[in-house]
Protein backbone atom coordinates (compact mmCIF):
# COMPACT_ATOMS: atom_id res chain seq x y z
CA UNK A 1 0.00 0.00 0.00
CA UNK A 2 2.94 2.16 0.76
CA UNK A 3 3.51 5.65 2.95
CA UNK A 4 -0.50 7.20 3.36
CA UNK A 5 0.08 11.02 2.35
CA UNK A 6 -0.58 13.46 4.64
CA UNK A 7 -4.20 14.24 3.89
CA UNK A 8 -3.63 18.27 4.86
CA UNK A 9 -6.29 19.18 7.10
CA UNK A 10 -4.85 17.74 9.94
CA UNK A 11 -1.58 19.18 10.71
CA UNK A 12 -1.30 18.08 14.53
CA UNK A 13 -1.14 14.11 13.88
CA UNK A 14 2.57 14.46 13.05
CA UNK A 15 2.36 14.69 17.36
CA UNK A 16 0.23 11.70 17.30
CA UNK A 17 2.49 10.02 14.87
CA UNK A 18 5.66 11.02 16.48
CA UNK A 19 4.64 8.76 19.63
CA UNK A 20 6.99 6.23 20.99
CA UNK A 21 5.12 3.01 20.14
CA UNK A 22 5.06 1.47 23.25
CA UNK A 23 3.90 4.17 25.08
CA UNK A 24 0.20 3.55 25.87
CA UNK A 25 -2.27 6.36 24.68
CA UNK A 26 -5.08 4.97 27.34
CA UNK A 27 -4.25 1.93 30.06
CA UNK A 28 -6.75 0.80 32.33
CA UNK A 29 -5.61 -0.98 35.19
CA UNK A 30 -7.95 -3.02 37.15
CA UNK A 31 -10.74 -0.59 36.66
CA UNK A 32 -14.55 -1.21 38.94
CA UNK A 33 -17.06 0.91 38.57
CA UNK A 34 -20.91 0.23 40.46
CA UNK A 35 -23.68 2.12 40.92
CA UNK A 36 -26.70 -0.52 42.44
CA UNK A 37 -25.50 -3.15 40.43
CA UNK A 38 -21.49 -3.43 39.07
CA UNK A 39 -21.05 -2.16 36.21
CA UNK A 40 -17.33 -2.68 35.69
CA UNK A 41 -15.64 -5.31 37.64
CA UNK A 42 -11.89 -5.50 37.11
CA UNK A 43 -11.35 -4.38 33.50
CA UNK A 44 -7.61 -3.53 32.00
CA UNK A 45 -6.68 -2.92 28.54
CA UNK A 46 -4.27 -1.25 26.67
CA UNK A 47 -4.79 1.57 23.58
CA UNK A 48 -1.15 1.67 21.88
CA UNK A 49 -0.78 4.99 19.44
CA UNK A 50 -1.83 4.90 15.60
CA UNK A 51 -4.12 1.47 16.59
CA UNK A 52 -7.84 0.99 16.95
CA UNK A 53 -9.24 -1.12 19.59
CA UNK A 54 -12.96 -2.41 18.94
CA UNK A 55 -14.94 -2.93 22.06
CA UNK A 56 -18.23 -5.32 21.51
CA UNK A 57 -20.56 -6.91 23.61
CA UNK A 58 -23.90 -6.79 24.51
CA UNK A 59 -26.23 -4.16 25.78
CA UNK A 60 -25.21 -3.15 29.43
CA UNK A 61 -22.12 -4.83 29.34
CA UNK A 62 -20.08 -1.71 30.15
CA UNK A 63 -18.66 -0.50 26.77
CA UNK A 64 -20.48 3.19 26.81
CA UNK A 65 -19.22 3.10 30.38
CA UNK A 66 -15.38 2.81 29.25
CA UNK A 67 -15.75 5.76 26.61
CA UNK A 68 -17.43 7.93 29.56
CA UNK A 69 -14.48 7.06 31.98
CA UNK A 70 -11.86 7.54 29.73
CA UNK A 71 -13.53 11.68 29.23
CA UNK A 72 -13.81 12.19 32.75
CA UNK A 73 -17.30 11.92 32.88
CA UNK A 74 -17.34 9.22 35.35
CA UNK A 75 -14.88 8.67 38.20
CA UNK A 76 -13.97 5.02 38.49
CA UNK A 77 -14.50 3.18 42.16
CA UNK A 78 -11.52 1.52 42.03
CA UNK A 79 -8.37 1.33 39.39
CA UNK A 80 -6.66 3.20 37.37
CA UNK A 81 -7.04 4.86 34.32
CA UNK A 82 -4.29 6.86 32.42
CA UNK A 83 -4.86 8.94 29.45
CA UNK A 84 -1.44 10.28 27.59
CA UNK A 85 0.34 9.45 30.90
CA UNK A 86 -2.61 11.37 33.02
CA UNK A 87 -4.48 9.56 35.70
CA UNK A 88 -7.61 11.06 34.82
CA UNK A 89 -9.13 9.03 37.83
CA UNK A 90 -7.70 12.09 40.40
CA UNK A 91 -8.67 14.93 38.02
CA UNK A 92 -11.31 17.52 39.03
CA UNK A 93 -13.46 18.82 36.09
CA UNK A 94 -11.27 21.69 35.58
CA UNK A 95 -8.35 19.84 35.22
CA UNK A 96 -10.20 17.34 32.76
CA UNK A 97 -10.53 20.29 30.08
CA UNK A 98 -6.87 19.98 28.93
CA UNK A 99 -6.98 16.18 28.42
CA UNK A 100 -10.02 15.94 26.52
CA UNK A 101 -8.48 18.69 24.23
CA UNK A 102 -6.82 15.47 23.03
CA UNK A 103 -10.17 13.70 22.84
CA UNK A 104 -12.55 13.85 20.29
CA UNK A 105 -16.01 11.86 20.83
CA UNK A 106 -18.70 10.92 18.52
CA UNK A 107 -21.70 10.73 20.76
CA UNK A 108 -24.40 7.76 19.94
CA UNK A 109 -27.01 9.58 17.95
CA UNK A 110 -24.41 12.35 17.50
CA UNK A 111 -25.79 14.81 20.52
CA UNK A 112 -25.54 17.64 18.19
CA UNK A 113 -26.77 20.94 20.08
CA UNK A 114 -30.23 21.28 18.58
CA UNK A 115 -29.97 25.60 19.23
CA UNK A 116 -26.67 25.95 17.08
CA UNK A 117 -26.54 25.67 13.55
CA UNK A 118 -24.00 22.67 11.79
CA UNK A 119 -21.22 25.08 11.41
CA UNK A 120 -21.62 26.44 15.26
CA UNK A 121 -22.12 22.71 16.43
CA UNK A 122 -19.09 22.13 14.32
CA UNK A 123 -17.03 25.20 15.62
CA UNK A 124 -18.20 25.11 18.80
CA UNK A 125 -15.09 24.13 21.00
CA UNK A 126 -12.75 26.01 18.87
CA UNK A 127 -15.11 29.08 19.73
CA UNK A 128 -14.79 27.92 23.42
CA UNK A 129 -11.31 28.02 23.21
CA UNK A 130 -11.39 31.71 21.86
CA UNK A 131 -7.89 31.17 20.34
CA UNK A 132 -8.86 31.56 16.77
CA UNK A 133 -10.62 34.68 14.37
CA UNK A 134 -14.32 33.88 13.91
CA UNK A 135 -12.73 33.76 9.58
CA UNK A 136 -10.02 30.71 10.60
CA UNK A 137 -12.69 28.79 12.44
CA UNK A 138 -16.02 29.16 9.48
CA UNK A 139 -12.97 27.92 7.46
CA UNK A 140 -11.47 25.20 9.78
CA UNK A 141 -15.50 24.42 10.00
CA UNK A 142 -15.96 24.07 6.30
CA UNK A 143 -12.95 21.93 5.96
CA UNK A 144 -14.13 19.74 8.62
CA UNK A 145 -17.55 19.32 6.64
CA UNK A 146 -15.88 19.11 3.33
CA UNK A 147 -13.89 16.28 4.64
CA UNK A 148 -17.27 14.55 6.00
CA UNK A 149 -19.13 15.36 2.55
CA UNK A 150 -21.57 17.91 4.01
CA UNK A 151 -19.82 20.99 2.86
CA UNK A 152 -22.91 22.63 1.89
CA UNK A 153 -24.64 21.84 5.26
CA UNK A 154 -23.00 25.04 7.16
CA UNK A 155 -26.37 26.91 7.81
CA UNK A 156 -28.66 24.24 8.27
CA UNK A 157 -30.09 23.57 12.15
CA UNK A 158 -29.51 19.68 13.45
CA UNK A 159 -33.28 19.07 13.05
CA UNK A 160 -33.01 19.29 9.18
CA UNK A 161 -30.53 16.29 8.63
CA UNK A 162 -30.97 12.48 8.68
CA UNK A 163 -29.57 10.11 11.03
CA UNK A 164 -26.21 9.53 8.70
CA UNK A 165 -25.70 13.31 7.99
CA UNK A 166 -26.19 13.76 12.08
CA UNK A 167 -23.03 11.23 12.82
CA UNK A 168 -21.40 13.11 9.97
CA UNK A 169 -21.67 16.14 11.94
CA UNK A 170 -20.60 15.23 14.92
CA UNK A 171 -17.52 13.50 13.22
CA UNK A 172 -16.57 16.98 12.21
CA UNK A 173 -17.06 18.09 15.85
CA UNK A 174 -14.99 15.62 17.20
CA UNK A 175 -12.44 15.97 14.51
CA UNK A 176 -12.09 19.92 13.98
CA UNK A 177 -9.91 20.39 17.49
CA UNK A 178 -7.33 17.83 15.78
CA UNK A 179 -7.22 15.42 18.95
CA UNK A 180 -4.95 12.72 19.39
CA UNK A 181 -7.26 9.96 20.74
CA UNK A 182 -11.01 9.22 19.11
CA UNK A 183 -13.78 7.69 20.54
CA UNK A 184 -16.84 6.53 18.72
CA UNK A 185 -19.83 5.38 20.89
CA UNK A 186 -21.97 2.65 18.57
CA UNK A 187 -21.54 5.31 15.57
CA UNK A 188 -23.47 3.01 13.16
CA UNK A 189 -26.26 2.28 15.08
CA UNK A 190 -29.35 2.18 13.54
CA UNK A 191 -27.96 3.32 10.45
CA UNK A 192 -28.74 1.72 6.91
CA UNK A 193 -25.55 -0.10 5.96
CA UNK A 194 -24.56 1.79 2.65
CA UNK A 195 -24.90 4.72 5.86
CA UNK A 196 -22.96 3.11 8.12
CA UNK A 197 -20.02 2.46 5.31
CA UNK A 198 -19.71 5.95 5.18
CA UNK A 199 -19.10 6.15 8.47
CA UNK A 200 -16.63 3.21 8.99
CA UNK A 201 -14.99 4.76 5.86
CA UNK A 202 -14.34 8.07 7.95
CA UNK A 203 -12.90 6.14 10.92
CA UNK A 204 -10.77 4.40 9.00
CA UNK A 205 -9.56 7.43 6.66
CA UNK A 206 -9.07 9.17 10.14
CA UNK A 207 -6.76 6.22 11.31
CA UNK A 208 -4.64 5.44 8.67
CA UNK A 209 -4.15 9.20 6.64
CA UNK A 210 -3.18 10.77 10.36
CA UNK A 211 -2.44 8.01 12.80
CA UNK A 212 -5.05 9.03 15.33
CA UNK A 213 -5.47 6.01 17.91
CA UNK A 214 -9.20 5.50 18.66
CA UNK A 215 -11.24 3.44 20.59
CA UNK A 216 -15.01 1.97 18.87
CA UNK A 217 -17.49 0.84 20.78
CA UNK A 218 -19.94 -1.09 18.98
CA UNK A 219 -22.22 -4.46 18.65
CA UNK A 220 -22.54 -4.01 14.63
CA UNK A 221 -20.06 -6.72 14.22
CA UNK A 222 -20.30 -6.33 9.98
CA UNK A 223 -18.81 -2.38 10.75
CA UNK A 224 -16.09 -3.56 12.93
CA UNK A 225 -15.07 -6.12 10.70
CA UNK A 226 -15.06 -3.56 7.99
CA UNK A 227 -13.19 -1.29 10.04
CA UNK A 228 -10.61 -3.97 10.62
CA UNK A 229 -10.49 -4.94 6.97
CA UNK A 230 -10.39 -1.66 5.11
CA UNK A 231 -7.31 0.47 4.67
CA UNK A 232 -7.69 4.11 3.14
CA UNK A 233 -4.52 6.16 1.40
CA UNK A 234 -4.69 9.16 -0.24
CA UNK A 235 -3.23 9.82 -4.15
CA UNK A 236 -3.50 12.80 -6.34
CA UNK A 237 -6.18 14.37 -4.12
CA UNK A 238 -8.42 10.83 -4.10
CA UNK A 239 -8.78 8.76 -1.65
CA UNK A 240 -8.06 5.30 -2.38
CA UNK A 241 -9.41 2.00 -0.70
CA UNK A 242 -8.22 -1.21 -0.11
CA UNK A 243 -9.90 -4.01 1.53
CA UNK A 244 -7.77 -6.90 3.28
CA UNK A 245 -9.72 -10.66 2.80
CA UNK A 246 -6.88 -12.73 4.46
CA UNK A 247 -8.22 -11.78 8.26
CA UNK A 248 -4.98 -13.55 9.87
CA UNK A 249 -3.05 -11.07 7.99
CA UNK A 250 -4.81 -7.90 9.73
CA UNK A 251 -2.69 -4.90 12.02
CA UNK A 252 -3.47 -2.50 13.98
CA UNK A 253 -6.63 -3.48 14.84
CA UNK A 254 -7.59 -5.16 18.33
CA UNK A 255 -10.81 -6.50 19.70
CA UNK A 256 -11.70 -6.47 23.04
CA UNK A 257 -15.27 -8.41 24.28
CA UNK A 258 -17.00 -7.33 27.37
CA UNK A 259 -19.33 -9.42 28.91
CA UNK A 260 -21.51 -8.57 32.20
CA UNK A 261 -18.82 -5.94 33.09
CA UNK A 262 -15.59 -7.62 32.51
CA UNK A 263 -13.27 -8.93 29.69
CA UNK A 264 -14.33 -11.49 28.28
CA UNK A 265 -11.38 -11.55 25.24
CA UNK A 266 -9.19 -9.29 23.91
CA UNK A 267 -7.12 -10.38 20.82
CA UNK A 268 -6.67 -9.73 16.83
CA UNK A 269 -9.66 -10.22 14.58
CA UNK A 270 -8.24 -13.55 13.51
CA UNK A 271 -8.31 -14.61 17.28
CA UNK A 272 -11.38 -13.66 18.02
CA UNK A 273 -13.22 -15.15 14.75
CA UNK A 274 -11.08 -18.81 15.79
CA UNK A 275 -12.66 -18.31 19.58
CA UNK A 276 -13.86 -21.43 20.98
CA UNK A 277 -15.66 -19.31 23.57
CA UNK A 278 -19.65 -20.42 22.98
CA UNK A 279 -20.51 -16.46 23.80
CA UNK A 280 -18.54 -15.67 21.83
CA UNK A 281 -19.31 -17.75 19.33
CA UNK A 282 -22.76 -16.97 19.71
CA UNK A 283 -21.87 -13.47 19.75
CA UNK A 284 -20.79 -13.77 15.86
CA UNK A 285 -23.23 -16.27 14.69
CA UNK B 1 -46.87 -17.15 59.97
CA UNK B 2 -48.70 -13.92 59.69
CA UNK B 3 -46.43 -12.31 62.48
CA UNK B 4 -43.69 -12.96 59.74
CA UNK B 5 -45.36 -12.01 57.22
CA UNK B 6 -46.27 -8.31 59.13
CA UNK B 7 -42.83 -8.01 59.97
CA UNK B 8 -41.59 -8.83 56.21
CA UNK B 9 -43.82 -5.92 55.13
CA UNK B 10 -42.57 -3.95 58.16
CA UNK B 11 -39.51 -4.39 56.98
CA UNK B 12 -39.51 -3.52 53.61
CA UNK B 13 -41.78 -0.55 54.00
CA UNK B 14 -39.06 0.65 56.43
CA UNK B 15 -36.28 0.18 53.69
CA UNK B 16 -38.27 1.97 50.88
CA UNK B 17 -39.03 5.45 53.63
CA UNK B 18 -35.49 5.24 54.19
CA UNK B 19 -34.51 5.13 50.61
CA UNK B 20 -36.90 7.76 49.89
CA UNK B 21 -35.46 9.92 52.56
CA UNK B 22 -31.87 9.15 51.38
CA UNK B 23 -32.65 10.26 48.03
CA UNK B 24 -34.27 13.22 49.20
CA UNK B 25 -31.11 14.02 51.27
CA UNK B 26 -29.32 13.46 48.78
CA UNK B 27 -31.48 16.10 45.79
CA UNK B 28 -31.36 18.64 48.27
CA UNK B 29 -27.54 18.35 48.53
CA UNK B 30 -27.22 18.62 45.08
CA UNK B 31 -29.82 21.26 44.43
CA UNK B 32 -27.83 23.39 47.07
CA UNK B 33 -24.45 22.76 45.17
CA UNK B 34 -25.66 23.68 41.62
CA UNK B 35 -27.56 26.85 43.24
CA UNK B 36 -24.53 27.93 45.06
CA UNK B 37 -22.53 26.43 41.47
CA UNK B 38 -24.34 29.11 39.69
CA UNK B 39 -24.47 32.24 41.71
CA UNK B 40 -20.92 31.60 41.66
CA UNK B 41 -21.23 31.33 37.97
CA UNK B 42 -23.35 34.52 37.98
CA UNK B 43 -20.97 36.79 39.69
CA UNK B 44 -17.90 35.79 38.49
CA UNK B 45 -16.67 35.58 34.75
CA UNK B 46 -16.58 34.52 31.83
CA UNK B 47 -20.29 34.90 30.82
CA UNK B 48 -22.19 33.87 28.08
CA UNK B 49 -24.05 36.95 26.94
CA UNK B 50 -25.82 35.78 23.76
CA UNK B 51 -27.09 32.96 26.68
CA UNK B 52 -28.08 35.57 28.98
CA UNK B 53 -30.06 37.95 26.53
CA UNK B 54 -31.95 34.63 24.77
CA UNK B 55 -33.07 33.89 28.37
CA UNK B 56 -34.14 37.17 29.33
CA UNK B 57 -36.05 37.41 26.72
CA UNK B 58 -37.66 34.21 26.70
CA UNK B 59 -38.69 34.54 30.42
CA UNK B 60 -39.03 38.73 30.54
CA UNK B 61 -40.81 39.67 27.24
CA UNK B 62 -41.85 35.68 26.63
CA UNK B 63 -44.19 36.20 30.08
CA UNK B 64 -45.26 39.82 29.42
CA UNK B 65 -48.75 39.07 28.10
CA UNK B 66 -49.29 36.35 30.55
CA UNK B 67 -48.40 38.45 33.58
CA UNK B 68 -50.67 41.79 32.19
CA UNK B 69 -53.51 39.14 32.01
CA UNK B 70 -52.83 37.83 35.43
CA UNK B 71 -52.09 41.22 37.20
CA UNK B 72 -55.30 43.08 35.67
CA UNK B 73 -58.05 40.74 36.22
CA UNK B 74 -56.62 39.51 39.79
CA UNK B 75 -56.63 43.66 40.81
CA UNK B 76 -60.06 43.77 38.83
CA UNK B 77 -61.57 40.93 41.46
CA UNK B 78 -59.94 41.98 44.11
CA UNK B 79 -61.41 45.78 43.87
CA UNK B 80 -64.76 43.71 43.88
CA UNK B 81 -64.86 41.27 46.35
CA UNK B 82 -62.79 44.15 48.86
CA UNK B 83 -65.81 46.84 47.79
CA UNK B 84 -68.13 44.23 48.66
CA UNK B 85 -66.42 43.62 52.45
CA UNK B 86 -66.20 47.39 52.89
CA UNK B 87 -69.04 48.30 52.07
CA UNK B 88 -70.56 46.46 55.12
CA UNK B 89 -68.51 49.10 57.28
CA UNK B 90 -68.86 52.40 55.01
CA UNK B 91 -65.59 52.21 53.91
CA UNK B 92 -65.84 51.65 50.55
CA UNK B 93 -63.57 54.77 49.59
CA UNK B 94 -60.48 52.55 51.22
CA UNK B 95 -60.82 49.79 48.57
CA UNK B 96 -57.89 52.06 46.86
CA UNK B 97 -55.56 51.77 49.26
CA UNK B 98 -56.77 47.79 50.34
CA UNK B 99 -55.77 47.00 46.53
CA UNK B 100 -52.59 48.53 45.93
CA UNK B 101 -51.11 47.29 49.55
CA UNK B 102 -52.78 43.20 48.80
CA UNK B 103 -51.05 43.50 45.14
CA UNK B 104 -47.69 45.13 45.92
CA UNK B 105 -47.17 43.55 49.04
CA UNK B 106 -48.37 39.60 48.41
CA UNK B 107 -50.58 38.86 45.39
CA UNK B 108 -48.44 40.65 42.50
CA UNK B 109 -44.91 38.96 43.77
CA UNK B 110 -46.70 35.59 44.04
CA UNK B 111 -49.07 35.40 41.48
CA UNK B 112 -46.57 36.26 38.63
CA UNK B 113 -43.60 33.93 40.16
CA UNK B 114 -46.68 31.59 40.09
CA UNK B 115 -47.61 32.36 36.34
CA UNK B 116 -43.56 32.27 35.51
CA UNK B 117 -43.25 29.09 37.16
CA UNK B 118 -45.74 27.14 34.64
CA UNK B 119 -44.88 28.71 31.62
CA UNK B 120 -40.82 29.21 32.21
CA UNK B 121 -39.61 27.11 35.08
CA UNK B 122 -41.49 23.71 32.74
CA UNK B 123 -39.94 24.91 30.20
CA UNK B 124 -35.99 25.14 31.33
CA UNK B 125 -36.68 22.07 33.07
CA UNK B 126 -37.97 20.28 29.91
CA UNK B 127 -35.24 21.68 27.68
CA UNK B 128 -32.24 20.72 29.88
CA UNK B 129 -33.95 17.25 30.66
CA UNK B 130 -34.01 16.54 26.98
CA UNK B 131 -30.13 17.82 26.87
CA UNK B 132 -29.59 15.18 28.96
CA UNK B 133 -30.79 12.75 27.78
CA UNK B 134 -29.47 13.17 24.46
CA UNK B 135 -25.89 13.26 25.81
CA UNK B 136 -25.70 16.90 24.76
CA UNK B 137 -24.67 17.85 28.50
CA UNK B 138 -22.02 15.51 28.35
CA UNK B 139 -20.93 16.64 24.50
CA UNK B 140 -20.97 20.51 26.45
CA UNK B 141 -18.56 18.92 29.16
CA UNK B 142 -16.57 16.97 26.52
CA UNK B 143 -16.10 19.88 24.29
CA UNK B 144 -14.98 21.83 27.18
CA UNK B 145 -17.89 23.73 28.33
CA UNK B 146 -19.03 23.92 31.96
CA UNK B 147 -23.07 23.54 31.72
CA UNK B 148 -23.33 24.95 35.16
CA UNK B 149 -21.93 28.25 33.66
CA UNK B 150 -23.07 27.90 30.20
CA UNK B 151 -26.89 26.97 30.42
CA UNK B 152 -27.44 27.61 34.61
CA UNK B 153 -26.01 30.77 35.08
CA UNK B 154 -27.89 32.96 32.47
CA UNK B 155 -31.11 31.12 33.44
CA UNK B 156 -30.82 32.15 37.53
CA UNK B 157 -29.39 36.07 36.11
CA UNK B 158 -32.97 36.08 34.03
CA UNK B 159 -35.15 34.81 37.01
CA UNK B 160 -33.63 37.17 39.21
CA UNK B 161 -33.31 40.10 37.10
CA UNK B 162 -36.83 39.54 35.08
CA UNK B 163 -38.97 38.26 37.50
CA UNK B 164 -39.21 41.59 39.56
CA UNK B 165 -39.36 43.60 36.80
CA UNK B 166 -42.65 41.70 35.53
CA UNK B 167 -43.58 42.09 38.69
CA UNK B 168 -43.40 45.67 38.94
CA UNK B 169 -45.63 45.75 36.17
CA UNK B 170 -48.02 43.01 37.18
CA UNK B 171 -48.66 45.30 40.38
CA UNK B 172 -49.33 48.40 38.29
CA UNK B 173 -51.76 46.75 35.58
CA UNK B 174 -53.42 45.16 38.78
CA UNK B 175 -53.54 48.43 40.39
CA UNK B 176 -55.01 50.46 37.27
CA UNK B 177 -57.21 47.51 36.85
CA UNK B 178 -58.72 48.17 40.17
CA UNK B 179 -58.96 51.51 39.34
CA UNK B 180 -60.99 51.03 36.33
CA UNK B 181 -63.41 48.70 38.28
CA UNK B 182 -63.23 51.27 41.41
CA UNK B 183 -64.76 54.45 38.91
CA UNK B 184 -67.05 52.37 35.85
CA UNK B 185 -68.32 49.97 39.06
CA UNK B 186 -68.14 51.32 41.92
CA UNK B 187 -68.51 55.22 41.35
CA UNK B 188 -65.49 56.56 43.20
CA UNK B 189 -63.73 59.33 41.45
CA UNK B 190 -60.68 58.77 39.41
CA UNK B 191 -58.45 61.18 41.29
CA UNK B 192 -59.81 60.13 44.73
CA UNK B 193 -58.67 56.58 43.93
CA UNK B 194 -55.41 57.37 42.69
CA UNK B 195 -54.41 59.72 45.77
CA UNK B 196 -55.54 56.72 48.22
CA UNK B 197 -53.33 54.46 46.31
CA UNK B 198 -50.68 57.22 46.91
CA UNK B 199 -51.17 57.80 50.24
CA UNK B 200 -50.39 54.08 50.91
CA UNK B 201 -47.92 53.16 49.31
CA UNK B 202 -44.61 53.04 51.93
CA UNK B 203 -41.07 52.39 50.98
CA UNK B 204 -41.61 49.22 53.32
CA UNK B 205 -43.84 48.19 50.64
CA UNK B 206 -42.00 48.52 47.94
CA UNK B 207 -39.20 46.46 49.50
CA UNK B 208 -41.10 43.80 50.22
CA UNK B 209 -42.59 43.97 46.74
CA UNK B 210 -39.35 43.85 45.44
CA UNK B 211 -37.16 41.56 47.67
CA UNK B 212 -39.84 39.09 47.38
CA UNK B 213 -39.77 38.62 43.61
CA UNK B 214 -35.90 38.25 43.36
CA UNK B 215 -36.13 35.29 46.03
CA UNK B 216 -38.82 33.58 43.29
CA UNK B 217 -37.25 34.28 40.26
CA UNK B 218 -34.20 32.61 41.91
CA UNK B 219 -36.52 29.78 43.05
CA UNK B 220 -38.10 29.06 40.16
CA UNK B 221 -34.98 28.92 38.00
CA UNK B 222 -32.78 26.87 40.12
CA UNK B 223 -35.33 24.57 40.46
CA UNK B 224 -36.25 24.45 36.73
CA UNK B 225 -32.43 23.62 35.88
CA UNK B 226 -31.96 21.50 38.87
CA UNK B 227 -34.93 19.37 37.93
CA UNK B 228 -33.73 19.20 34.09
CA UNK B 229 -30.59 18.36 34.91
CA UNK B 230 -31.16 15.12 36.93
CA UNK B 231 -33.23 13.70 34.34
CA UNK B 232 -33.34 10.45 34.23
CA UNK B 233 -35.08 7.55 32.14
CA UNK B 234 -35.15 8.87 28.80
CA UNK B 235 -38.37 10.99 26.72
CA UNK B 236 -41.10 9.78 30.13
CA UNK B 237 -38.05 11.04 32.16
CA UNK B 238 -38.29 14.52 31.11
CA UNK B 239 -42.26 14.27 31.20
CA UNK B 240 -41.92 13.79 35.08
CA UNK B 241 -39.00 16.43 35.44
CA UNK B 242 -41.18 18.87 34.06
CA UNK B 243 -44.37 18.53 36.22
CA UNK B 244 -42.27 17.88 39.11
CA UNK B 245 -40.52 21.06 38.88
CA UNK B 246 -43.75 22.80 38.96
CA UNK B 247 -45.01 21.84 41.66
CA UNK B 248 -41.78 21.59 44.06
CA UNK B 249 -41.22 25.66 42.59
CA UNK B 250 -44.88 26.45 42.95
CA UNK B 251 -44.80 24.99 47.02
CA UNK B 252 -41.40 26.74 47.40
CA UNK B 253 -42.45 29.75 46.64
CA UNK B 254 -45.84 29.65 48.48
CA UNK B 255 -43.53 28.73 51.58
CA UNK B 256 -41.14 30.80 51.01
CA UNK B 257 -43.93 33.86 50.92
CA UNK B 258 -44.96 33.28 54.54
CA UNK B 259 -41.32 32.73 56.00
CA UNK B 260 -40.38 35.91 53.80
CA UNK B 261 -42.78 37.69 54.97
CA UNK B 262 -42.54 36.96 58.53
CA UNK B 263 -39.01 38.43 58.69
CA UNK B 264 -39.79 41.51 56.39
CA UNK B 265 -42.62 42.54 58.57
CA UNK B 266 -39.99 42.42 61.17
CA UNK B 267 -37.04 44.03 59.25
CA UNK B 268 -39.73 46.66 57.80
CA UNK B 269 -42.60 47.17 60.10
CA UNK B 270 -46.60 48.42 58.37
CA UNK B 271 -46.49 51.79 59.29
Amino acid sequence: MGDPEPTGFFEAAPEAMARDADEPLVWFGDVHLAYDRPILKGVSFTLRPGTTKVVLGGSGSGKTTILRLILGLLKPDAGTIVVDGTDVGVLGEEEMRDVRLKIGMVFQEGALFDSLTVGENVGYRLSEEGEMEEEEIEARVREMLGFVGLATHYEKMPSDLSGGQKRRVAFARALVARPQIMLYDEPTTGLDPITATTITDLICKVRDLDGVSSILVTHQLRDAFNVARTFMIKKDDEYVTSVVDDIATLEGTEFMMLREGQVLFEGSPYELQTSTDPYIREFLS
Amino acid sequence: MAQSRTLAFLASLGRRVAQRFMESVLSLQEYMLLSWRGLVAVSTPPHYAREIVAQMDSLGVGSLSIVILTGMFTGMVLTLQSAASLDAFGARPYVGRLVCVSMVRELGPVLTALMVTGRVGSGMAAELGSMVVTQQIDALRVLGSDPVRKLVAPRLLAGIVMVPILTVISDTLGIFGGSLIGIFNLKLSWEFFWRSVGNALTINDLVMGLVKPVVFGFILSSVGCHMGLRTTGGTQGVGTSTTRSVVVASVLILSSDFFMTKLLLVLFPVT
